[in-house]
């Protein structure tokens, strides 16, 4: 077979693949939410919040989705909670908590389970060593966010749009919000496992800030999202298997030379627009 | 004539010591536009907030006819979205449209009649943040409209407009009440009250109601406080706003 199908007739590399393709729909419909509702930080914090439960996963013997499903769980809850401690403001919260999170996890991986080198596959995934195990989790959790964006989605895009009139409009905005928040968390689990705890924004946050720039309609910035988010992870797959590099990084280093393109071709385009005008 | 907004010594507010508004007693028919004046900070946004049940009731009564829906202020809106004016109408259909399945024809029928309302169907395809204020303002009461409201709440719809675009959308408002609608329209503007068929003051407790004949010098003193002064000549009011930042 040429290349660069023949890399795909190898078992760990249709795996690998196939992640990639039950997670597109996520980045396409929840991506597009993240980048809208400018929610990337809380998305960034959420995937480096699920380390420590990953660290204790392994040595308890614990499914490492449900240590992570737990952790990144409480970590929302926390979040919501100090979020509403006067004067210290959502983005400070999240930082905070982040921070403990991230320090919990190194703090247990190095002095109490002795993970070494397992440190590198929590923190940047193991996308070439997807098992079905995972593959059937993420298949659920895809299933489980992508339900809750059928029914919620026209509440997200009225509420993101306009925040103070949604209730006027008869859409219980609350709940969805919260939903929302929930769904990001259940789909940024759902990634950790193909590119790590550090990199679920390479996955969820850059196919859709690139398609961000250049699309009019949010179901345009959803399916061009969705696109991205599979030439970028089968891209970056390939880079992977042909370099020798974690696959995680190689489909971020492909996202950000996306979005930088895009971001020079859309900024060229209109300066052009302005001369011509 | 029928009596679309009832309120009978209203009074609500958020926390627990003070009242956001009270004493409102209002009566307001289909057919009739009122002209809700007072300081920043007076409880016009609040009594909107009581009318949609948004504000905690702690006394009074309120009767609405059919819905009620808001206008904002288009910079509460984010300008940013990618949602063209087509749906930002349709959202007034959202929460009557079944979740499962492609907006109904109905609904994106609806929301295009809004628009033709309000003068903007050749715009329906434009992005909100690429039209003008005027016409975002429309879009915003095109949206009210498709939502089937009988009584349209307007937070300032006129400020920062142009003369041109202010006068279109007060044709806009126009045109509704002749349809039938009740229209509360937040001002800070003394003369567009005067165009209103009945006014309200409020600052914090309703000052007065009734035709525009209440806004003589002492009501307004009491509306506004130290806050108002007079032009020599003309002898019209203007008021001087404290903005809060």
């Amino acid at each position: 077979m040429p290349w660069p199908i023949d890399p795909f007739s190898l078992p760990f590399m249709q795996r690998a693949a196939l992640e990639i393709i039950l997670l597109a729909p996520l980045a396409g419909v929840i991506g597009a939410q993240i980048v809208l509702r400018r929610l990337a930080f809380y998305t960034h914090a959420v995937g480096t919040a699920t380390f420590p439960g990953l660290v204790i996963a392994g040595p308890a013997g614990i499914p490492p989705a449900l240590a992570a499903l737990a952790v990144g769980g409480t970590y929302a809850a926390g979040l919501e909670r100090l979020g509403r401690v006067r004067g210290l403001g959502r983005d400070v919260a999240t930082a905070l908590l982040l921070v403990a999170a991230l320090a919990v996890g190194i703090v247990l991986a190095s002095d109490v389970f002795d993970s070494g080198s397992g440190v590198d596959r929590l923190l940047f995934g193991s996308l070439l060593a997807i098992g079905d195990d995972e593959l059937l989790a993420t298949l659920v959790a895809s299933l489980a966010v992508l339900a809750a964006a059928a029914f919620f989605r026209r509440t997200w895009i009225a509420t993101g749009f306009d925040p103070q009139v949604a209730p006027a409009l008869g859409l219980s905005s609350r709940m969805a919000d919260r939903l929302l928040v929930a769904a990001i968390a259940v789909a940024v689990i759902a990634a950790v496992d193909a590119v790590g705890a550090l990199l679920v924004s390479a996955i969820l946050v850059m196919p859709a800030a690139t398609a961000r720039l250049f699309t009019r309609s949010v179901v345009a910035l959803e399916l061009t999202a969705i696109g991205l988010a599979l030439a970028e992870g089968v891209g970056g797959l390939l880079l992977a298997f042909e370099l020798d590099v974690p696959p995680g990084a190689a489909i971020a280093v492909l996202g950000g030379a996306a979005f930088a393109v895009a971001a020079t071709a859309t900024a060229l385009a209109g300066r052009a627009g302005e001369r011509a005008a | 004539m029928t009596a679309l907004v009832t309120t009978s010594g209203l009074r609500g507010g958020y926390g627990p010591r003070s009242d956001a508004i009270s004493e409102i007693d209002i009566h307001v028919d289909a057919g009739q536009i009122v002209a809700v004046l007072g300081p920043n900070g007076g409880g016009k946004t609040s009594l909107f907030r009581a009318l949609l049940g948004e504000l905690p009731r702690r006394s009074g009564a309120v009767e609405i006819e059919g819905r009620v829906a808001y206008v904002p202020q288009t910079e509460r809106a984010r300008l940013d979205f990618p949602v063209s004016a087509l749906d930002v109408a349709a959202m007034g259909t959202y929460a009557d449209a079944p979740w499962y399945r492609r907006l109904p024809l109905a609904s994106r029928r609806r929301a295009h009649e809004s628009l033709e309302l309000v003068g903007l169907e050749g715009e329906a395809g434009t992005l909100f943040g690429e039209l003008s204020g005027g016409q975002r303002q429309r879009v915003l009461i095109a949206r009210a409209l498709a939502r089937e409201a009988r009584v349209l709440l307007l937070d300032e719809p006129l400020g920062g407009l142009d003369r041109a675009s202010a006068s279109r959308v007060g044709r806009v408002l126009a045109d509704l009440k002749e349809t039938g609608r009740a229209i509360l329209v937040a001002t800070h503007d003394i003369n567009d009250a005067q165009e209103a068929d009945r006014v309200l003051c409020i600052n914090r407790r309703q000052i007065a109601y009734g035709p525009p004949s209440v806004l003589d010098a002492e009501t307004l003193e009491r509306t506004y406080g130290g806050e108002m002064i007079t032009l020599p000549g003309g002898g019209k009011a203007v008021v001087v706003q404290h903005h809060h930042h």
